[in-house]
């Protein structure tokens, strides 16, 4: 190999080696250290907030994704009601294309209800269920249905019990469930549904499940709870999928009279729950919560330091509330600050881009300060000029607890909702 | 290999050198940057000492008064370098594009040359940990400030033979460039979101030089140069956030010709930094060096000592190196390729540095 040849082959290898830098070393500071410091600050902004306010009706009880049940004396009584859908009550007694339809005889039902949650520190829970008459509505009110929860009970199921019962695993369980089965020595059956929660399945006879052809088979329930403790029970409705459904068993006389068998299965077309003492109505402080559903408006106006010389790194609102939210210890609930897009006060549209909402969980009976962080929020705040400075405080899911908790607002000084901002001051690029 | 392809594969070397992105030092950090080194690969091979000779040196113009044809030379380095803190060390590695000169005669007498160098360094990348109160909790940090770029010195140069034993040379130097900042913390609490802050810093000023060579004999040259540079002013979207005091330099040189294949010489050179801020130093800076064998394809080897501009305390951190390089003429002299290794070693105030660089550079004469 020539000289030249091995010269400039070292120059094309050196060259491509030196093409990678690495220039980054341990700071030993300040003496090789730049002139400029990363700063923090931490500062509570009390007047960030400058204008709020509450509004409520954006959603009804029945409208919730659950229904909730809760006995907590001196607190509030809470029962989930439904109505089932109608069923034919007459059918076609043969295949062919004879349009002759013959009455039906119902022999039994079997009601099926889904628990999303309960307290799991009360014992003896015991989910009862009540008869009511068709025709219950968005305006039907507790106390048109308290005489119904106090004489028309149907059946009653230690749920406590059932739960401490042993799984039935044998194959002939599984092939008419589907899954493993708790029961009970009056029939009442458990199952773990795929997303964990239960199904309660009850079996009624027809003094329990009455099929009154004039109502074409449309049946009312009321679903109240109890146990040794206060005790609180969340049922699933129509609105997420989880509505109460119930099959009902009839036979029908054939072409030859004999007694033909057939089922027919109904899902609830109405939902709710009411409850008493009713929400009171809203004051100047910040309501967020409840049925119907309260949701508060904060507007915020971001201070220049933040706009023009300072990189967020951390946002917490901080919340004081005026009075602890009563109900079953150890129960929560969630609270959503979300952005708006645009400020139209009550009508104010959410942002539905989730990442910049902010969310805490509110324990009952205390009066901790709520702190939510937003501190994607407020960074977006600082750098885009144009969006509304905006968010709403809502309960997470609306509508589907009668707890609601209420904030001091603007209007009370000393408590009033504040920012806690820890920002990053501009560096001081170029300075030796 | 044929000599075209020697020559076209010096030249994607070079090419891939990236531009002036290094900085030589740590100690630059806490200041201005790191002064570049106005010579050229046969300069710097003899530590510095060949500088106010070489034409392509972009340290001294009146050297360019014996350019008779366009030529055009350029410099390219890469550097291996170990910091040790005396608690830590760390390696690092850059690489550089630092000069570049053209010259060519526009009269009998007159020889004009432009060209770019490194004026000051600004690359750089430091990390740093930790722990620092935060809403009454202690949080662990790190944080990473990078500078990536550097103050160029763009320069136009004159220079006249004025006698057979005389030649003079100006120059007007531009200094303009630009580093990309950034600054970054992290926080380990995830609460915490990281901050960046970015920019680019534009810097400018304005400088003048003014030299002189005199032959006492044949073989005894004499050269002697003064600089003067404004100040540097730093401005970040239009708005000046630093205006620094450029030094006055001056320096000098002395050649001997013993012989027809050894060259002798030896630099020196002082500057005034101190109004570059608090770490400022005024520097001196020796070197010595000698180049051996024939013009075709020389052997040079220096040494070069001295003060570094900027650094912690009193006094100024100080340097040494030693150099050794080759050159190799190829196309009947229309090219020249020049090969250099440089190690040096700069210690201050609780930092030690040495580097390794390795030189590559072009000269051609079309």
């Amino acid at each position: 190999m020539t000289l030249r040849r091995r010269f400039g082959r070292l120059a094309l290898l050196l060259a491509l080696a030196g093409c990678t830098e690495e220039i980054t070393a341990p700071g030993l500071c300040p003496d090789f250290c730049p002139g400029g410091q990363i700063t923090v600050v931490d500062t509570i902004f009390t007047d960030m907030i400058g204008r709020d306010s509450a509004f409520t009706g954006y959603l009804e009880a029945y409208q919730g994704e659950v229904l909730q049940v809760a006995d907590l004396p001196g607190i509030a009584d809470s029962r989930a009601i439904f109505q089932l859908n109608a069923i034919p009550t007459r059918v076609r007694n043969d295949t062919g294309s004879d349009t002759v339809t013959v009455p039906i005889t119902v022999d039994s039902a079997r009601l099926r209800l889904n628990i999303v949650h309960r307290d799991t520190s009360v014992t003896n829970l015991w989910v009862k269920l009540y008869r009511l008459p068709i025709g219950i509505d968005s305006a039907t009110t507790f106390a048109q249905l308290a005489p119904s929860f106090a004489d028309s009970i149907v059946d009653s199921v230690n749920l406590s019990a059932l739960l401490a019962s042993p799984e039935i695993t044998d194959s002939a369980t599984l092939a008419f469930w589907g899954d493993t089965i708790q029961t009970d020595s009056a029939g009442h059956v458990l199952q773990v549904a795929q997303d964990s929660t239960l199904l309660l399945i009850v079996d009624l006879d027809t003094t329990q499940a009455r099929f009154v052809a004039a109502d074409s088979g449309r049946v009312a329930y009321g679903v109240r709870v109890s146990g040794d403790a206060p005790a609180t029970l969340v049922l699933g409705s129509t609105e997420a999928g989880r509505g109460a459904t119930i099959v009902w068993f009839f036979n029908f006389p054939d072409t030859t009279g004999t007694p033909k068998a057939s089922t027919v299965s109904r899902s609830s077309i109405f939902d709710s729950f009411v409850f008493d003492p009713p929400t009171p109505p809203l004051d100047s402080n910040l309501a967020v919560g409840g049925a119907p559903a309260a949701r508060s408006l904060l507007r915020v106006t971001i201070p220049e330091v933040l706009r023009d010389s300072a990189d967020v790194v951390r946002a917490t609102l901080i919340l004081v509330p005026v009075a602890a939210v009563p109900g079953a210890p150890g129960d929560s609930f969630t609270v959503l600050a979300r952005p708006v897009i645009a400020d139209l006060g009550a009508k104010s549209p959410l942002n539905p881009d989730t990442v910049f909402d902010g969310k805490s969980r509110i324990p009952m009976n205390t009066v901790d300060t709520v702190r939510i962080e937003l501190t994607d929020l407020v960074r977006a705040w600082a750098r885009d000029t144009t969006a509304p400075t905006a968010f709403v405080l809502g309960q997470l899911p609306e509508a589907a607890s009668f707890s609601q908790i209420r904030f001091h607002s603007t209007r009370t000084p000393a408590f009033r909702p504040t920012f806690h901002i820890t920002y990053v001051r501009r560096y001081g690029f170029g300075i030796p | 290999m044929t000599r075209a392809s020697l020559v076209l594969a010096s030249l994607g070397a070079l090419a891939l050198v990236s531009p002036a992105r290094a900085q030589d030092s740590q100690f630059g950090i806490r200041g201005l940057g790191t002064p570049g080194r106005w010579e050229s690969v046969r300069a710097r091979a003899t530590g510095g000492a060949f500088a106010p000779f070489d034409p392509f040196s972009p340290l001294l113009e009146a050297s360019i008064a014996d350019v008779r044809r366009v030529s055009a030379g350029v410099t390219g380095a890469t550097s291996w370098r170990t910091v040790d803190f005396g608690s830590a060390n760390s390696s690092l590695r850059a690489s550089r594009f630092p000069a570049f000169m053209i010259a060519g005669p526009i009269s009998s007498r007159l020889v004009v040359a432009g060209g770019f160098s490194t004026y000051l360094d600004r690359s750089f990348g430091i990390t740093t940990r930790d722990t620092i109160d935060m809403r009454g909790s202690p949080e662990p940090v790190s944080d990473e400030v990078t500078s990536d770029g550097a103050v160029a010195d763009l320069r136009i140069a004159l220079a006249a033979r004025l006698h057979r034993r005389l030649a003079v040379g100006f120059a007007l130097h531009g200094l303009t460039g630009s580093t990309r900042v950034s600054a970054i913390r992290r926080f380990d609490d995830t609460s915490y979101r990281t901050s960046t802050a970015r920019d680019e810093i534009a810097y400018h000023g304005l400088g003048g030089s003014a030299s002189a060579m005199f032959d006492l004999s044949a073989d005894l040259r004499l050269a002697a140069w003064v600089r003067s540079d404004t100040h540097l002013r730093a401005d970040i979207r239009g708005l000046t956030v630093a205006d620094d005091d450029l030094p006055f330099a001056l320096g000098g040189g002395v050649r001997w010709r013993p012989g027809t294949e050894a060259v002798l010489a030896a630099a020196v050179a002082w500057r005034s930094w101190t109004g570059g801020g608090l770490n400022a130093h005024d520097t001196f800076n020796w070197s010595v060096g000698t180049e051996l064998g024939s013009l075709t394809s020389p052997f040079r080897f220096g040494v070069r000592g001295g003060q570094v501009a900027f650094g912690p305390g009193p006094k100024a951190p100080t340097e040494f190196g030693i150099s050794a390089g080759i050159g190799k003429q190829f196309s009947g002299g229309r090219g020249r390729l020049d090969f250099g290794l440089e190690r040096l070693e700069r210690k201050g105030t609780g930092l030690t540095e040495r580097t390794w660089t390795f030189l590559l550079g072009l000269t051609v004469r079309p």
